[in-house]
Order: C-alpha cells, then sequence, then structure tokens
C-alpha cells in the first residue's frame, strides 16, 4: 500500500486577482474562528503579508492551516493538513479535497462576486521528503496511482504534471481536472 | 518503517545524536507522566523547544475566551503548557554564520513541520513557529546531520552567542571575533558549569568599540576585541564586560577586565559562570540575571569571587587548545574581488547600494544586507538563496541582530548582477539599516507575555514610513526604530533612537493596547546608551507621534545634532506635553478602532497573556541530571524491547553512573565524566559514609552499581538484560531518596 505522506497540501488558485486586499482576510479568519465556519480546531492567525511570495493571512488549527496564500505568484486557498491523516492515500486526498473545498467556498462566500476559485486544477503537495522526494522517479512511482484516485474522486479524467523541477522542493503535482473540477 | 534518525545515523555527531535521543526519550517518559513536568519544561527548554501564545488551551475570540480542545487532552510539556500546542523551535546559529546548505536545511524544516517560515531574531537565531512538540526529535536530528544544534537555545542556559555580523571584513575592527565567537560556543556548549544557573546567560563579541554590531555592553558577558603590546609582541585579548542587559530593568555592563589575554579567555568565561551558578539567584527569576548579582555585590567584590573562583577552575587543554586553531578559520570566496567594471546598472541599484552595500576591508569585495521584512522569509526564498550564495559568495552567509542577512564576499563587479538576482526572489529591497528596517519581537503574534501587537505595528508604520522614504531627510532615514511587544526588551527597545514597547491601558470598561515611547537610546557604541520612557499612548497613534516626533526634530535640530542630543536638550518634561495630545483616551463608543490591535480585528484584551517560558523553571542541578539516567534507564528498556541485550545493559550502566553523577555533582561539580573517577567519589562519599544507604536494604542498590561497574558477566542475554534495567531502576530510586535526604528539597 502507497504510504501517506506526514502532511498534504491542496492549493486553489483565485480565477483572477481579486479587489480583496490581504489585509480584509484577516478578520474574516478571525471571524472564521468566532463562528467555527470551517471544520477543525481553529486556534490563531497569522499575518505574513509583508512576504513576497508566502503564505500571506494563515488559520491556524491543530489539525491543518488554512492559508489565504501568495505563494508562486498566484493568489488561492492554500489547505495544509498536519495530522490525523487517514492512513491510506485515497481516504487522506478525499478528507483534503473535501476540507479545501469547504474553506474555499467560506471564502467565496464572503466576496461571491471577487472571489472565485478555479477548482478545474488542484496543486497537490506531499509536504514529506522523506518520503517523497520531488524528483521525476516519485512522480512516476505515485502517478498511475493518484491518477486512479483523483479521477475516481471526480468522476472525470485528470492529468498531473510536476509543479516544480528543483528537487529541493516539495513534491507537488499539479491536477487539472478534464472537462471537469474537483468542486463535487 | 524508515525514520530520519535511522537514515540520519552516520551523519550526526555520536554526541548530539545521544543528546537528541535523551531528549525523545524524556519527551516519553513525560507523556507516560514519570517526568515531572517542571522538569521536562526545562529539559525542553534547553533544546530550544519553547512554548506559544494560548498553549494553556484558552484564547479569548474577540468576544470571549474559549477552550482549544486538544486532542491529547491533559498531557502537559509543561506547567499549563498542553502537549498538543503548537510552539516555536530556536535554533541556534553560532555568530549567524550558515552555510547554504544549512539554509537548505532550515528551508526545508520550515516546509515540512512549521509554517514555510523562517524567522530571524534578535539574537542571530532562526524560529521556526508553530510546530508540533513530537516532531521536534526528527526536526533537531536533519539539524544535527549539518552541524547546527539547538542544545541550550532556550532555558536557563548560555544563549546562542552572537558577535558583528562585519567580523573579518571590517574597516574598524581590531581583529576578527568569529573565530573566538565560535571557540566559546563549542567550550560552552553542554559544559558541565553553565547547567546550574538561576537564568539564561547571553554573550556577545564585538570587533571594535565605536559599532553597534557586538552590542557587548548590553549583554552578560560581552568581549570587546583589544591587542596589547606585551614584551614586544602584540597579544591578543578582550576587554570583558559584564551584567549588561535589557529586560525590564535595563543595566549598562561593568568592566570586569580590563584587557584579558585569549589564552585566559576561556578560563575567566568559566569562572564567570561558576560564580553565577554559585551565588546568582535561584528563587526570584525576576532578579535572576546575572546584571542583578553585579549590581548587589558591586563589580569589586564580584571581580574579587571571579579571580578567586578563577584559581579552582580545573586545568582543561581546551582553554588554550583552539588558540592553535585560530588560523585555520578562513574564509573561501566564490570569486576573485573584482571592481565594478563601468557596465550598465539596474533600476533601483543606486538606492540600494548607497543602504545595503559595505566595502569591505579585502580590496574588490563587498557585503550585503537582505532587508528582510520583521526578520521573515520563505522556505522557498531558502533555497533560492542558497543558490546565490553559491553562484556568488559560497558559504558567507550571516544573519544580524537587526533581523537581516548578510551576504559577505561579493566581488565587487557582481554587485549589479547579485541585485538582479535578489530582486527576482524578493530580496533586493533597499533601505536596510534606515528608519523602514524596523526590528520587532513576536509580540502577541505568538509570546505568551506579548501585550501589544509588535509586528502588526511594525507592518504599519514599515507601510508608511517604505511610501516617504525618499522624501525623507537624511537624518531621519538614518534613525533606528525597535519595538517590543510588552517590557522584557525582546524586540531591544531601549537601544533604539525611538523605541516603543506594548503595554495597555483602561477606558471606560475596555482596555486599549498602547506602546511606551522610549527616546534617544544608543544604537552605536555597543549600545552605548539607553533610552528615556517618556510616556504610554494608544496603539493607534503611534505613526502620529512618530511622525509629530521626527518633524520636530528636522525642525528645530541644531546643524549636526543627533537624534540622542537632541532628545536630552529637549527634556523629558517638552517630550511629555509634545505626546500629551495623543495620549487622551477616547471611549469605546466614540474610537473602537482605539480598542482593537494593529494587525488584528479583534477587540483588545490581554486575557490570552500566559506564564513566559523565557526563563524556564528554575529546576536544581540534580533534578535535571537525575532526568537524564532516568531517561537513559528507559532507552535501556526499549533496546530490551528490540532484542538488542548488548545496548540494554549499555544504556543501564550509563543510566547508573549518571545517576550517581547527579548525586556526586552536589558535593563535586567538577567530578568530570570519566566512570572511575564517578564511581570512586560515589563510593567515598556516599557508600562509605552510609549516606546512600536504605533504611531496610542498606547498601544493597549501590552495590548493584559497584557490580556492573567491575565488568559484564560472561553471558549478556535477555535474562540479564530484565535484571540490569530492575537493578538500574532501583539504584536511581535510591539515589532520589538518599538527594531528598541529604540536601531537601529538589524542585525549586
Amino acid at each position: 500500500m502507497t504510504i501517506v505522506p506526514r502532511r498534504i497540501g491542496i492549493k486553489f488558485n483565485l480565477e483572477q486577482p481579486p479587489k480583496l486586499q490581504p489585509d480584509d482576510i484577516l478578520p474574516i479568519f478571525q471571524r472564521w474562528i468566532q463562528d467555527h465556519t470551517v471544520e477543525g480546531m481553529l486556534i490563531d492567525v497569522i499575518d505574513y503579508k509583508h512576504v513576497p511570495d508566502g503564505p500571506g493571512i494563515v488559520l491556524i488549527a491543530d489539525e491543518a492551516d488554512f492559508a489565504y496564500d501568495l505563494a508562486d505568484g498566484q493568489i488561492g486557498l492554500h489547505y495544509v493538513r498536519k495530522r490525523d491523516l487517514p492512513d491510506d492515500l485515497e481516504s487522506a486526498l478525499r478528507l483534503c479535497l473535501d476540507r479545501a473545498l469547504e474553506a474555499a467556498r467560506a471564502l467565496e462566500a464572503e466576496a461571491p462576486n471577487d472571489l472565485l476559485f478555479d477548482y478545474g486544477c488542484a496543486k497537490i503537495s506531499f509536504l514529506d521528503r522523506m518520503r517523497y522526494r520531488n524528483t521525476a522517479e516519485t512522480f512516476e512511482n505515485i502517478r498511475a496511482e493518484m491518477t486512479d484516485i483523483l479521477s475516481g474522486i471526480v468522476s472525470a479524467t485528470v492529468s498531473l504534471s510536476r509543479a516544480y523541477d528543483d528537487p529541493r522542493s516539495l513534491f507537488a503535482l499539479h491536477c487539472r481536472v478534464d472537462g471537469g473540477d474537483f468542486n463535487i | 518503517m524508515t525514520t530520519w534518525k535511522e537514515i540520519l545515523k552516520d551523519e550526526i555527531p555520536p554526541d548530539m545524536g545521544m543528546l537528541i535521543d535523551t531528549y525523545e526519550a524524556q519527551m516519553e517518559l513525560r507523556k507516560q507522566g514519570r517526568l515531572d513536568e517542571k522538569i521536562f519544561a526545562e529539559a525542553r527548554l534547553r533544546k530550544g523547544v519553547y512554548g506559544q501564545r494560548y498553549d494553556n488551551g484558552q484564547r479569548h475570540d474577540g468576544v470571549r475566551t474559549r477552550d482549544l480542545a486538544f486532542p491529547s487532552g491533559e498531557i502537559v510539556k509543561g506547567p499549563d503548557t498542553l502537549w498538543d500546542a503548537p510552539g516555536m523551535q530556536r535554533i541556534k546559529i553560532p555568530y549567524g554564520g550558515l552555510t547554504a546548505e544549512q539554509l537548505e536545511v532550515l528551508s526545508e524544516l520550515a516546509d515540512e513541520y512549521s509554517d514555510g517560515i523562517m524567522h530571524i531574531t534578535t539574537r542571530q537565531d532562526i524560529q521556526l513557529h508553530y510546530v508540533h512538540i513530537d516532531d521536534t526529535p526528527d526536526l533537531m536530528r536533519r539539524l544535527a546531520a549539518v552541524g547546527i544544534t539547538t542544545q541550550e537555545a532556550c532555558g536557563n542556559s548560555v544563549r546562542n552567542i552572537t558577535a558583528c555580523t562585519l567580523a573579518g571584513i571590517c574597516h574598524d575592527e581590531v581583529f576578527d571575533v568569529s573565530p573566538y565567537a565560535d571557540a566559546m560556543t563549542q567550550f560552552l556548549l553542554n559544559h558541565d558549569d553553565v547547567q546550574d544557573f538561576g537564568r539564561k546567560f547571553k554573550v556577545a563579541f564585538s570587533g571594535c568599540a565605536g559599532h553597534a554590531c557586538g552590542l557587548v555592553k548590553m549583554h552578560d558577558l560581552g568581549l570587546l576585541a583589544q591587542t596589547r603590546e606585551i614584551d614586544g609582541e602584540t597579544v591578543r585579548g578582550f576587554t570583558v564586560f559584564v551584567g549588561g542587559g535589557l529586560g525590564t530593568v535595563p543595566h549598562q555592563a561593568k568592566v570586569l577586565a580590563e584587557f584579558c589575554r585569549e589564552d585566559e579567555l576561556l578560563p575567566l568565561t568559566q569562572a564567570v559562570a561558576r560564580v553565577f551558578a554559585r551565588l546568582g539567584e535561584k528563587k526570584n527569576r525576576n532578579r535572576a540575571r546575572i546584571k542583578f548579582l553585579v549590581a548587589k555585590l558591586g563589580i569589586e567584590e564580584f571581580r574579587r569571587e571571579v579571580e578567586e573562583e578563577l584559581q579552582t577552575v580545573p586545568q582543561d587543554e581546551r582553554h588554550s587548545a583552539y588558540i592553535d586553531t585560530l588560523s585555520d578559520f578562513t574564509y573561501a570566496p566564490a570569486k576573485a574581488g573584482l571592481a565594478l567594471n563601468g557596465a550598465p546598472l539596474p533600476d533601483g541599484f543606486d538606492a540600494w547600494y548607497r543602504s545595503n552595500v559595505y566595502r569591505q576591508v579585502q580590496p574588490g569585495y563587498s557585503a550585503i544586507t537582505l532587508h528582510t521584512p520583521l526578520g521573515d522569509f520563505t522556505a522557498k526564498q531558502g533555497f533560492q538563496l542558497a543558490d546565490i550564495a553559491r553562484k556568488y559568495v559560497g558559504d558567507n552567509i550571516r544573519l544580524s541582530v537587526e533581523q537581516n542577512i548578510v551576504l559577505r564576499w561579493v566581488a565587487d563587479a557582481d554587485l549589479p548582477a547579485i541585485y538582479r538576482d535578489l530582486c527576482e526572489i524578493g530580496l533586493g529591497d533597499a533601505h536596510a539599516g534606515t528608519i523602514v528596517d524596523i526590528t520587532a519581537c513576536p509580540g502577541t503574534d505568538t509570546c505568551k507575555l506579548g501585550i501589544a501587537s509588535s509586528r502588526g505595528l511594525t507592518v504599519e508604520l514599515r507601510t508608511r514610513l517604505i511610501e516617504k522614504i525618499n522624501l525623507l531627510p537624511d537624518a531621519i532615514r538614518e534613525l533606528k526604530i525597535k519595538v517590543s511587544g510588552c517590557f522584557n526588551s525582546c524586540g531591544q527597545h531601549h537601544v533604539a533612537d525611538i523605541g516603543f514597547f506594548g503595554n495597555s491601558r483602561r477606558s471606560g470598561n475596555h482596555k486599549m493596547p498602547h506602546f511606551q515611547v522610549v527616546l534617544g537610546g544608543q544604537w552605536q557604541e555597543n549600545a552605548g546608551s539607553y533610552g528615556l520612557a517618556v510616556g504610554a499612548v494608544p496603539a493607534k497613534t503611534v505613526p502620529d507621534v512618530l511622525e509629530a516626533l521626527t518633524e520636530r526634530y528636522v525642525a528645530e535640530r541644531a546643524d549636526g545634532e543627533s537624534f540622542q542630543t537632541w532628545v536630552k536638550n529637549l527634556g523629558r518634561k517638552e517630550i511629555k506635553a509634545m505626546l500629551q495630545p495623543f495620549m487622551k483616551l477616547p471611549s469605546f463608543e466614540d474610537k473602537p478602532r482605539y480598542f482593537s490591535d494593529w494587525g488584528d480585528s479583534r477587540v483588545y484584551t490581554i486575557d490570552d497573556i500566559g506564564v513566559g517560558e523565557c526563563a524556564g523553571e528554575v529546576v536544581s542541578l540534580f533534578s535535571m541530571e537525575i532526568s537524564k539516567a532516568e531517561s537513559t534507564q528507559f532507552e535501556a528498556l526499549l533496546a530490551l524491547d528490540d532484542g538488542d541485550y548488548q545496548l540494554a545493559d549499555e544504556q543501564a550502566y550509563k543510566a547508573m553512573v549518571l545517576a550517581a553523577r547527579a548525586l556526586v555533582r552536589t558535593k563535586n561539580l567538577d567530578v568530570g565524566d570519566d566512570y572511575n573517577t564517578i564511581v570512586d567519589e560515589f563510593r567515598s562519599r556516599f557508600y562509605d559514609t552510609e549516606l546512600i544507604y536504605d533504611r531496610f536494604a542498606k547498601g544493597k542498590f549501590a552495590r548493584y552499581l559497584f557490580k556492573r561497574h567491575e565488568g559484564l558477566p560472561e553471558r549478556v542475554n535477555e535474562d540479564y538484560a530484565h535484571q540490569i534495567i530492575d537493578e538500574t531502576q532501583l539504584f536511581i530510586e535510591n539515589v532520589h531518596s538518599a538527594e531528598q535526604r541529604i540536601n531537601g528539597v529538589i524542585v525549586g
């Protein structure tokens, strides 16, 4: 059985740059803690918008982080599951996708005409260099299984490509749904 | 499943690996409730594993305080510190020196265990936030594999030793202090004489008296490079300062020795440490720093104590051996030094060159400062920066006490190209060292003691100042601003031209975040003087206060008058009058925004303030040492479970010796590590005198140690391993009981 990485990240990018500024996200995330808008044990919000291409505004939870993420020049919702992952890859990916989608939809609801996510593509990263070095070999080893799992989840063909070439980077995949999206 | 421990077993130095294994065993004992929470907290802090805000399981969400129900429930990693609560990992970077490979590993760890951000501290450390304690042993192993330790990064011990970032390349230095900082780091790390302090101990080196880089006058121990002509030879040494410090009660350091020769430096430091351990306050942590001891005794009496102690310091070849290796400490530039060749310069280069480039004493080379806002940079930038370092400067990377990164040994001809490369990764900002380059501690973002948002305020001030930086007169542009979230001075507000530290005031039924304004501190001359507190203003008025102060300074100052002199001449009364209009407290109904802090939409509260771990609990030396014996015994149990009986025996034997050593050190601090010496001392001091005797078993448990010390049995099998582990447990219990009978209360 394929080993589940220690942490999994899923990022949905916005379709276009919003009018909303990162400053506006901070009170939204703080309100999410008050209202328990997304699932998880929500702890705090940290502001990294001063860091170029960084994690932006991050809602820290016990089992996951939700970032209004500015990395790679793409604004998006980045969900990182840190603990309590199921021990089979399909369940782990389903869980992370569910939670990432829940947060993205909640964020869209905060600014319905401004924040629109591209659910046709997700960047899925494995934050675990011991088990998943960012190499072509790792990609080939997991490509078929990941394709099957993701295609099964969305009931459409999903095509994968490596997000980064640098072997020091996290192992991450751009996952595109052909003729559909992850927003199921 | 493969583990980092297995993967890195050949790359981790054995002594570092052993310390991490011991810590991991202590974690397991704590989880099982078999290690006292205070002792574990101090052990954890000495590994740089620090608590964060809300780790008591409570957080005010702006409406009410809510419980954070962490999954591990009530298990704690220290008093009121829940096991699962995210924490901070402090990582020591001695004198701020990093290699490209180390930077890459730090970046990996930020990605995998933290939130993707590395934070540079005012002590040239790196901090990772929101780290789970269960991840810390592997994190430490990955660091140890590239020569980085977190040992004694926090807790009541010697913290990261700092030094000028320009050491070795500076025009004004007496000599390069880097190898001395390196030697002292290695000498003091885990040294027996630095394990029994009542509080932390900070050491800094400076190469010259005039500049600020080393800040020796605000340190517990400050070393300022000097040379003297002795018998016709130039001899290197240091002026030794002692008892400086910021905190709530800032003290300027006193001169302990005008000139301490390089071969006397380590024994003198050791003597200072022994005096601090022996006479320093242990119960009241608020008065436990060495500055209070120096103030209480007076510098003359303190000096006499140190001189007397110096006579008792055991001979140690390391005291002078490092001097022979000083010449090995060299720098390997990546390229030959070449002057700028007149090629076209990129946009923005001139402004960057003016503020961020320092021409080295070595012709054709410069050092450049990378301005990292609030000391933060991403894992991705870390990898990219490692590439840039390899391309232009090799391993000549340093972190600065102003929370920036310095690349040294850049060939001047490469300056335009490296500037372009840095801009591409978001590290090409100009204005390093200017008024926009504000130092800030973590404050209420993550610190349990934070009262106001130092980072939130810094972001706001920085944003406003950057907009008009090009319009500011030089006199303002070069001012230093430093911000702390509370009175504890981690942001070093006392030594800034304009400093702020967080506090709060009440207006009606609401609390309002405030900042105390501290003016006229001196950054230069190694933090030559401290500023004056002139009054507290609401946090939301600070940008206006700053504008009023700087505009008046420019309008009224005499030609060439420094900010310090202007503040002094203007006087506290007049400054207070100037601040008066800003001090007026509006009602919550009139100006609700005053009742939220910068970068925080919640209505302000101080309910989230917790108990700081900065000092750690004061735990007796015996408690710390016996806990190492207990964790080693636990490792013996693990070896037994794995069927490795040889290792089980080795660990059990070692645990007994460590337990004996813990007791011996209550009478003889200098017993050392040699097993024969420890057992002999234990026998003569505690067995022959019957002090170790149990009421019923008499000397039986001690004889378990003597028996094993005489040699192994013929067959080491499972039964034997079981037996020696049981005997070790009984011996450790025996040592505990004896210590309580002999010395009284264990935990302070």
